[in-house]
């Protein structure tokens, strides 16, 4: 089992871990969590493959690194869309609650 | 578009002039010359005189693929569709006056009226789909302008048989496209290139069907009574006239008939529609479903002629079918518009009235000297002398009778109001294009109209109608043992049938609720990729 | 296909470029300059498709330009092809036509400098502009994926520009499934340059022609780029996003939605099985697509027949539709004198429904804010109040059904013409049912409309705006008289 191999099946292993989290977590934040998780997974494989195309003298192909890298910045804006929305969904339900019970109070008033 | 000579000149104004009409209604709310309505169908009056005379006249229009040329059978359809959607927009003035909704019911009436005159003409597959459309779909707003439960009802399903049979015709066509090697869409190419079709059965199969629902034969006639009787009067005459003339011209272009091929199928679906249609006609009380039974019955008498004709391999029944069509276009049209006339008026009442009604209806029946004499006579020599030609002129004496019991509604018929009214002059002059058009156009056509007046024919013609009429003497008395059948018969099955099959609708949104869990999704799309997989 | 530079091909650059520097000025500028900007650029924009597509139709060739000078494999290419081109076109519509319908929606009131929804809305419809553009021409696998994630990344906010939780709700949900398609097309990218080192397609496409032997990397890669790339055009099974997003989105981001978005994953499919991997698009795969196709038109169509609400009812229709799409896939795939008729049909629908759809939703929000709310039991009359509306909707609703003559009867007639001659024929009993199906569902909308007394509008609508959606849904009517150059074009460049 050389190096590279044991690389690739832990690629694997965080891509099945990251959909599993990504299906069967009810909550965003772990759902969010998950995705990285499988994009973590995603870059092993490219670096993987960058080992596995190494010509004579370099360590690895530059291609799948600058891919890696850009997949990263991507990764990581998409998170933080996605937890600027969770944020903001968040603070939204909890005006709207504070909303619904002052109706309800209101209502209450008018009753008595 | 292609060099035209004057005579094609009519073909292109048959259709720009109602557009232009229309343009006019839609862009100037309000009154509108309610003569626009009348002229706009003359010009397919015009072009249709042409093409009787013999001139060609042809039309392509190069970006629209939209082709159009006139045929003998096509004028001879044409020209009495024109004729009769003239004077049906007579009556209009009069029974829009105050209507909130006359824009509609004109717009509406405008684009039955230019698909129900270009379809005698279209001769491209495409072309003839589209004014097909323009036919069908559009009448839902004449159907349904009342705008009372039984109009809803009847404009609901109308426009969905209409649907059926567009899908129908639309693989039919599509069928008929691909066994034309060139790619040419020209029904007159498309249909040379049957014989060696792969698809050639089922393509014929498929635009049958699609025109017989049009066309109302058993059992896909449930439409009929229900759309004729909810229409308002001016509409009912044209869409049973001019309108279900539509499938007639469809089985003339689409049935191969220089190929002896099996019209026996056409000829049961048709000879069972002639006799259900007396047979459940006489139960009606209203008389616009009299007249909807009617039809259902005339259209079977085409539809075995033209089954015979398919049988026979014969060309010629083309022109019989046609002729036959045409003045059952006249007599239905002005049939309807006598219902107006005794809704509107105590003259409803007058025996003078009648007798003409009766003459008109009788000459469905082959009535002698009438019209419709000479279009069964037409018909006689299709039809053979065997099995099929004796319960022909069975259903002759089942159409007198039909005839007679229409006349004795009329007389039941409670007085609506003058509000509505249709002016006895129109009737007449309607009734006296039914009873007259038939003969000018044989003598046109070149036939020998004099030879068909001898005693042997006319008491041909004559004793069938007798005989319904005594029949009908005798079938008033036992009225009470006639059991009500609702208007529309099964339709109301079919309708039940339908909404059971709502039921899926409701397994579809479980479905639709347990995809829509992230979970399953999730799952399916593990499921999609693990498919892909095994199937690449 | 050539890789070099022809001599039209700083036209994709512009293309790219405009609505870039647009977004980016706006974002700088800030406030009531963004509206300007993206409506001042919008001309171009249109301009230079046409430019784009007149270039193609004359050669006859794909355009291409090579980014840098530096060619593939290390360097980037932009590549047009008449499939490009047309949606191109066809974007360069929607997109200001939806812009000028916005106008209303989203003004920045002269008392504030800037306010938060229509500074968004305006630089992301350019940010939408300019993914489109990148989707469209882009010419590796690579610049696809960043091309996807950018227009994810525009769309997902315009679904929640009003702030309500249950629209932050549906965004969150579309970002969510959205990023697990497009990480395992990344995953399939990655797998396809183990097996090959170049991701150029034109350079994939030589070397899957001239490959023998192990192709395992690649079916792997191939199922799951469709896999994800079918989760992001929201094809049935995998639709769970869409209604929401789409019904609750306000009107003009809907009719983008719908008309544009949905179709930047579904041309990546199509780039993926007609130019990168044809030879290995097994039948029974192209068959499994076809059939979740089918799935999507009888779904789709029956759950729209069900929908109380207007918006919704449109959103579901769009699941149906997007199953005509993938019914490219059969019909259009492998060697047959039909593939060509299949693809034109396929083609055709997707310019069909763009035009078609974005008039109704664009006609759906004038109801709706003319008359408060968008329960369909509560619209009988509005067609005799809003006839130019209903008008928009209507021809909308024909193209839909597939009645001539519209882009919709061209494209069905096409496929199934393509599913005839090619002996299979269980796609035409779905194709004939979907029609009769949508016309089920746009007579529920249709006759209780023209019927009735004229309903009692709450709020006047421009006459524009109504003029707006109507165009749009004349577009697509106008298509079913498409002129012969319209689908020379489609044909050009046209894979495998």
């Amino acid at each position: 089992m050389t190096a590279t191999t044991l690389a690739g099946l832990t690629g694997a292993a965080l891509i099945g871990l990251g959909l599993y989290g990504v299906l069967v977590n009810v909550h965003a934040l772990r759902k969010i969590l998950a995705f990285n998780l499988i994009g973590s997974g995603v870059f092993l494989v490219f670096g993987l493959v960058a080992r596995r195309g190494a010509v004579a003298g370099f360590a690895a192909d530059p291609v799948p690194q600058a891919m890696v890298i850009t997949g990263i910045v991507v990764a990581f804006s998409a998170t933080a869309l996605a937890i600027g929305l969770l944020l903001r969904l968040h603070e939204r339900r909890v005006e709207d609650a504070a909303a619904e019970s002052d109706n309800r109070s209101d209502n209450k008033s008018d009753k008595t | 578009m292609t060099a035209l000579n004057p005579a094609s000149l009519w073909l292109l104004a048959m259709l720009v002039v109602p557009l232009a009409v229309l343009a006019f209604a839609v862009a100037r709310p309000g009154r509108f010359g309610t003569a626009l309505l009348v002229a706009a169908p003359l010009p397919g009056l015009v072009a249709a005189l042409l093409a009787l005379g013999g001139e060609p006249m042809a039309v392509t229009f190069p970006v629209l693929r939209l082709s159009l040329a006139l045929d003998r059978p096509g004028a001879i359809l044409l020209g009495a569709a024109a004729l009769l959607w003239s004077l049906a927009a007579i009556v209009l003035p009069s029974f829009l006056e105050g209507d909130r909704h006359a824009r509609r019911f004109v717009v509406c009436w405008l684009l039955t009226l230019i698909g129900s005159l270009g379809v005698f003409a279209a001769a491209d597959l495409v072309g003839f789909y589209l004014v097909y459309a323009l036919v069908s779909v559009p009448a839902y707003g004449l159907v349904a302008h009342d705008e009372t439960a039984a109009s809803d009802r009847a404009g609901g399903v109308y426009l969905a048989f209409a649907l059926l049979g567009e899908a129908l015709l639309l693989m039919g066509f599509v069928l008929l496209a691909a066994g034309e090697p060139a790619g040419s869409l020209r029904i007159a190419d498309v249909m040379a290139a049957l014989p060696r079709s792969p698809w050639a059965g089922t393509a014929v199969a498929l635009t049958a069907a699609g025109f017989a629902l049009k066309m109302a034969l058993v059992p896909a006639h449930g439409w009929m009574p229900l759309t004729y009787t909810a229409a308002p009067i001016p509409a009912a005459a044209v869409l049973s006239g001019a309108a279900v003339k539509a499938g007639v011209i469809g089985l003339i272009r689409f049935l191969p008939f220089d190929l002896a091929g099996s019209g026996e199928i056409l000829v049961v679906f048709g000879l069972c529609s002639a006799f259900y249609g007396v047979a459940v006609g006489v139960t009606q009380l209203n008389p616009k479903t009299v007249l909807a039974y009617s039809s259902i019955s005339q259209m079977g008498v085409l539809a075995t002629v033209l089954g015979m004709g398919l049988a026979a391999g014969d060309v010629g029944v083309r022109l019989d079918a046609a002729f036959y069509g045409a003045h059952h276009v006249l007599a239905k049209g002005a049939l309807f518009l006598a219902v107006g006339v005794a809704l509107s008026s105590t003259a409803g009442r007058s025996t003078s009235f009648l007798l003409l009604v009766a003459i008109v209806g009788l000459g469905l029946g082959g009535l002698p000297f009438t019209g419709g004499a000479l279009a069964k006579l037409a018909v006689k020599d299709g039809l053979g002398k065997g099995p099929v030609g004796m319960l022909a002129v069975a259903s002759s004496v089942g159409t007198s009778l039909l005839m007679t019991h229409f006349v004795w509604t009329l007389t039941r018929l409670a007085e609506t109001g003058a509000e509505r009214r249709v002016p006895r002059r129109l009737w007449v002059a309607a009734a006296a294009a039914a009873i007259v058009f038939p003969w000018l156009l044989a003598m046109i056509l070149g036939g020998e109209v004099a030879s068909l007046l001898q005693p042997a024919i006319l008491f041909a013609s004559a004793w069938p109608v007798a005989l319904g009429v005594v029949l009908w003497l005798g079938l008033v008395r036992v009225r009470g043992l006639l059991p009500a059948v609702p208007p529309g018969d099964i339709v109301g099955a079919m309708e039940r049938l339908f909404r059971a099959s709502y039921g899926i609708a409701d397994g579809f949104a479980w479905l639709d609720d347990k995809l829509r869990q992230w979970a399953v999704a999730g799952v399916a799309l593990l499921a999609v990729t693990v498919a892909l997989l095994v199937a690449l | 296909m050539p890789l070099a530079t022809s001599p039209a091909g700083y036209l994709l650059v512009l293309a790219i470029v405009l609505p870039v520097s647009g977004m980016v000025l706006s974002f700088v500028l800030g406030g009531r300059h963004a509206e300007r900007i993206a409506l001042a650029t919008a001309p171009f924009g249109l301009a230079i498709a046409i430019a784009i597509a007149a270039e193609v139709l004359k050669t006859g060739q794909p355009i291409t330009y090579i980014v840098g000078g530096w060619s593939p494999p290390l360097g980037i290419a932009l590549r047009a092809d008449g499939f490009s081109a047309v949606m191109l076109v066809t974007s360069a519509l929607v997109l200001p036509a939806a812009m000028l319908y916005a106008r209303a929606y989203f003004a920045t009131p002269a008392t504030l400098r800037e306010k938060r929804a229509p500074f968004a809305f305006w630089t992301l419809m350019q940010g939408l502009s300019a993914a489109l553009a990148v989707v469209f021409t882009g010419g590796d696998l690579f610049t696809l994926y960043v091309a996807l994630e950018l227009l994810t990344f525009a769309a997902v906010p315009l679904v929640c520009l009003d702030g309500r939780a249950e629209t932050l709700e549906a965004a969150l949900r579309y970002l969510l499934f959205a990023l697990l398609g497009s990480i395992l097309y990344l995953l399939g990218v990655g797998l396809i340059y183990g097996r090959f080192g170049v991701l150029d397609i034109a350079l994939l496409a030589e070397r899957t022609r001239a490959l023998d032997g192990d192709t395992r990397a690649l079916l792997v890669a191939g199922a799951l780029m469709t896999a994800g790339l079918a989760a992001k055009t929201a094809l049935f099974p995998l639709h769970l996003w869409l209604p929401p997003a789409h019904a609750n989105a306000p009107a003009p981001a809907s009719a983008v939605l719908s008309a544009l978005v949905v179709k930047g994953s579904f041309f990546l499919a199509v780039r993926l099985w007609f130019d990168v991997m044809p030879t290995l698009a097994s039948t029974a795969a192209m068959t499994v697509l076809g059939a979740l196709g089918c799935g999507a038109i009888l779904f789709g169509s029956v759950m729209a027949l069900r929908q109380e609400r207007l918006k919704l009812l449109i959103a579901y229709s769009t699941v149906a539709q997007i199953g005509y799409l993938f019914l490219v896939f059969p019909l259009a795939s492998g060697a047959g004198a039909w593939t060509a008729v299949g693809w034109t049909g396929g083609i055709m629908q997707v310019l069909a429904h763009a035009l078609a759809k974005s008039g109704m939703f664009l006609a759906a929000g004038l109801v709706a804010e003319a008359v408060g709310h968008d329960r369909i039991s509560g619209l009988r009359g509005v067609g005799r109040s809003m006839p130019v509306t209903l008008l928009a909707f209507g021809l909308g609703g024909v193209s839909l059904m597939g009645l001539p003559p519209s882009g919709g009867f061209l494209a069905k007639w096409w496929l199934l013409l393509a599913s005839v001659q090619s002996g299979q024929w269980a796609w035409c009993l779905v194709v004939l049912a979907g029609g009769l199906l949508a016309g089920g569902y746009v007579f529920r909308v249709v006759a209780p409309a023209i019927a009735g007394e004229p309903l009692v509008l709450a709020k006047p609508v421009a006459r524009g705006r109504e003029v707006v959606a109507l165009l749009l849904a004349l577009g697509a009517i106008a298509l079913g008289v498409a002129p012969d150059g319209l689908l020379e074009l489609i044909r050009i460049g046209r894979g495998g």
